[in-house]
């Protein structure tokens, strides 16, 4: 008998792998429906890297689910590695029966934990096939362990043996279907092996060497306008989306999903594997986009905006990152917003709300508001600060960015010129010359908009000679930072923020001398100094250096909610239950400082903007400028 | 149906760049919505690129009529619009020195009717009947037959958006052309406005009061307080039929 389950077993496992191969090649010929994209095989070797260091890095910030699923996720691939030699190799040794026990005991151990977290599942997770999952693995580890068991006893078996000896195997072919047959399927096990190749063919390989949240730049001479169909996106950007595992962190962590606007990042991800898959896979059992139905009609060959997703979905999100931040699968949801937007505003010239206006005024002003560019520096007329010449030269160059024609950020503008020139940094502005950095044409899909910018930006900067920039919005920071690079403008920028915090190091700023203590107040991340530039420490540092106690809010830092302005959406305005600053302001009142410091012109304008009651909204520079002697 | 759309770069009120006018752009709207047979004309003096906003908002050719600056647009525009059954252009250009009269000289040149500051244009029968805006948010309705000249108002429903991918694909076909000298411009000295006399010299209030308080003179009017909400409603609907305010 134990010849026999022994072959069974060599059989079971050999069809398991032939199933998975075929699985595989069915769901690459989804994945080669996309466009080509360099990468390199080298992605392969660095795998285990990534697994181990980067997708470890997310996972445990939830240790109880991480530890689970070490040990079904280890003992699985534990099992299906002794098996491959044991059976799949027809080896029959009896110590890699031990092993194989050994290891199937902790994926049952793994399994169980999981199991249990289904029993009072956060209701961000799918339901479906992913909530029956742990039981499929538990069976799989079970008749595991008792065929390795059975083996291992020796070779006579009674009746009772013998029982055992099927059910194993039924148990086996059962929760090992689960294994071989998701990826071909699009059962949730294909999570396992698309995540792999994702990790090895990454659509931002580079986010593995240092942190990269740019926005790649279009061939549009190539005539490259963004995603309308499947087959627009880069090979490994569909494989990135089956990567998903449906956790739902995105879904929690999403701004625009919480205020009830129609964008649930989990479903957009999904909705992409809809498209790609065309409907095959097994039907989507989680939250849908709020206020929609969540089943999708396919059409092949469709334009994906207007047919699998909707535009507001689209427009909803603030490009926060929110939602890549928490992602265990390291999938990209902004870029993807971001090219399908660039379809619909490149080709279709659709951009819904005061976003088109946007567009227009920067067409034909270069300034999102639509102001004369003589004007941008009206504010800091009495304040002696130099305008910049062509050839001359400076230390700082201090681009005031779109909040300079904002009367209430220009409070905060002429705070930080007043803070510099105390602390008698060498600072010049450009005046007119300056334009828009193009960042808000840039999320709204205008590449082409934005690349004029950017090159109209890049020409004039190079008629100066200066050693650094600064800005206080920290919009023109990421752009002028991260995206100008890849367009041949190479400039040192600093936040404000970094600024700030180098002079009180300096201890170059003359502050006050009395010891009175200041009220303590709570500090709102902007998405484009944190999760953009991981710009966290640098805000609270300064307000450390003038003696202001931080109260933080339940989420902040890294998982700071967004002010709702990012990526143009306070401009497109889709309608939601809420506001997105109305809830971050709720965060703000729960603190009970009645203050809060901002560092970023858009949070200063979206928080201020909040009716009613609300709390005191100041500037970094404000604050400053407050404590100088 | 054919039409032709006739539109001229705007200058922007902000920078002063060329881009397209409000007017145009509901002209070409306009025409797109009616026929499929639209052509795009222009004619003057300007480069392709202040024309380029036309391309990136719906129109896929324009004909560009190459005249000198400072030349009169009317007979080579006649020239090309005779065969055309409709001819819509902005009601006037969009900045600049617009006099706003060229609709007016259109229709006389090529003897056609002229339905000015359109709104909108249905078919009835055999005619176009065309909503007109007046100031004040005034609509009244005009009709017309074929061939018709209509300057197209700039509150009208605007063109689509604005895309690269149209402006990629969008040709500008320049033709040779002729332009006439402008007329001189007769300038007259202005006239001295009168200045206005109030018809009455008591206060504000003195008028109000004789308005509102009742009492002898004739204007006086009558305040309700007696009654529910509909016989006060009457009695103010009574006032507005028999000052003809209202027609039902």
């Amino acid at each position: 008998m134990s010849f026999s389950l022994a072959h069974a077993l060599t059989g079971l496992f050999w069809l398991g792998a032939l199933l998975l191969l075929g699985g595989l090649a069915r769901r690459a010929s989804l994945w080669q429906q996309g466009r080509s994209a360099s990468v390199s095989w080298l992605g392969l070797l660095a795998m285990p890297k990534r697994y181990f260091v980067d997708i470890h890095h997310v996972v445990a910030r939830e240790p109880a689910v991480a530890r689970a699923h070490v040990a079904a996720a280890g003992g699985g691939v534990a099992i299906l590695l002794l098996s491959a030699l044991n059976y799949g190799l027809m080896l029959y040794q009896g110590w890699l029966d031990v092993l194989l026990v050994l290891m199937a005991a902790l994926m049952l151990l793994g399994a169980r934990m999981m199991q249990a977290r289904r029993l009072q599942a956060p209701p961000r997770l799918s339901q479906g096939r992913w909530q029956v999952l742990p039981a499929r693995l538990r069976l799989f580890a079970l008749g595991s362990l008792l065929a390795a068991g059975l083996l291992f006893a020796g070779p006579q078996l009674g009746m009772a043996g013998q029982l055992i000896a099927v059910v194993a195997l039924l148990m086996l072919a059962l929760g090992g279907a689960e294994l071989a047959l998701g990826i071909g399927l699009g059962w949730p096990m294909k999570h396992a092996v698309a995540g792999l190749l994702h990790l090895a063919f990454h659509p931002r390989a580079e986010r593995f060497a240092a942190k990269s949240s740019d926005l790649k730049p279009l061939n549009l001479a190539a005539g490259e306008l963004g995603v309308a169909k499947v087959e627009d996106f880069a090979w490994n950007r569909l494989l990135s989306f089956d990567a998903c595992v449906q956790c739902g962190k995105c879904e929690a962590a999403c701004p625009a999903y919480a205020a009830g606007q129609p964008l649930n990042p989990k479903k957009l991800i999904q909705d992409m594997v809809a498209a790609q898959s065309r409907g095959t896979d097994p039907a989507y059992a989680g939250n849908p986009h709020p206020g929609r139905e969540a089943a999708v009609m396919v059409q092949p060959g469709e334009d994906i905006v207007g047919s699998v997703l909707a535009a507001e979905t689209l427009w909803s999100c603030t490009t926060c990152r929110a939602c890549v931040e928490n992602c265990p699968m390291l999938i990209e949801h902004v870029d993807t917003v971001v090219n399908l937007r660039r379809h619909v505003t490149l080709s279709r010239g659709e951009v819904p709300g005061k976003g088109s206006e946007a567009l227009a005024n920067l067409r034909n002003t270069d300034t999102v508001g639509g102001y004369p560019l003589a004007v941008r520096y009206h504010w800091a007329i009495d304040l002696d600060l130099p305008l910049l010449q062509p050839g001359e030269q400076t230390e700082w160059l201090l681009l005031a960015g779109e909040g300079a024609f904002d009367m209430r950020y220009q409070r905060a503008l002429r705070a930080l010129v007043k803070v510099l020139k105390a602390a008698g940094v060498k600072v010049a502005v450009l005046g007119a010359a300056e334009r828009d950095c193009g960042d808000v044409a840039r999320r709204l899909g205008d590449e082409a908009g934005f690349q004029r910018l950017a090159q109209a930006n890049i020409a004039t900067l190079a008629q100066y000679r200066f050693a650094r920039i600064v800005t206080p919005d920290p919009h023109v920071f990421h752009c002028l930072a991260n995206e100008y690079p890849a367009l041949g403008g190479q400039f040192e920028v600093w936040h404000h923020s970094k600024l700030l915090e180098h002079l009180l190091a300096r201890r170059a700023i003359p502050l006050k001398a009395d010891a009175t203590p200041l009220p303590p107040l709570t500090f709102h991340d902007p998405c484009y100094l944190g999760r953009y530039n991981d710009g966290y420490h640098a805000p609270r540092n300064v307000l450390k250096g003038i003696g202001i106690k931080v109260v933080e809010m339940p989420r902040s830092g890294r998982d700071a909610r967004c002010c709702g302005w990012g990526g143009g959406a306070a401009f497109t305005d889709i309608p939601g239950q809420r506001r997105i600053p109305d809830m971050r302001m709720d965060d703000i009142r729960e603190t009970g400082t009645g203050r809060v410091a901002v560092a970023c012109p858009n949070c200063t304008a979206m928080l201020e903007g909040v009716v009613g009651e609300r709390a005191d909204v100041i500037e970094l520079a404000e604050l400053v400028a407050e404590r100088l002697a | 149906m054919k039409i032709a759309v006739l539109v001229a770069p705007a200058v922007h009120p902000v920078s002063g760049r060329p881009c397209a006018g409000e007017a145009d752009l509901a002209a070409l709207a306009l025409a797109q919505r009616l026929s499929s047979q639209v052509d795009v004309w222009y004619a003057g003096a300007a480069d392709d690129a202040a024309l380029a906003d036309y391309l990136a908002r719906g129109a896929d050719n324009i004909h560009s009529l190459s005249l000198s600056p400072g030349s009169d647009v009317l007979a080579a525009l006649c020239s090309v619009l005779q065969g055309v059954d409709m001819v819509l252009c902005g009601a006037r250009a969009g900045g600049g020195d617009g006099s706003g009269l060229l609709p007016y000289q259109l229709a006389e040149q090529l003897g056609r009717a002229l339905l000015p500051d359109v709104l909108d244009l249905s078919k009835s029968d055999q005619q176009w009947q065309a909503l007109q805006a007046l100031p004040k948010g005034v609509r009244r309705t005009l009709a017309a037959k074929l061939p018709l000249v209509a300057s197209v108002h700039a509150r009208a429903a605007s063109a689509v958006g604005w895309s690269y991918a149209r402006l990629q694909q969008g040709k500008i076909q320049r033709k040779a052309a002729t332009g006439a000298a402008l007329p001189q411009v007769v300038l007259e000295p202005a006239r001295r406005a009168r200045a206005l006399v109030a018809a009455s010299k008591v206060s504000g209030h003195a008028r109000m009061q004789g308005a509102i308080a009742g009492g002898e003179g004739k204007s006086a009017g009558i305040v309700v307080k007696q009654g529910d909400s509909v016989e006060k409603a009457q009695v103010v609907l009574d006032y507005l039929r028999q000052h003809q305010l209202v027609d039902f």
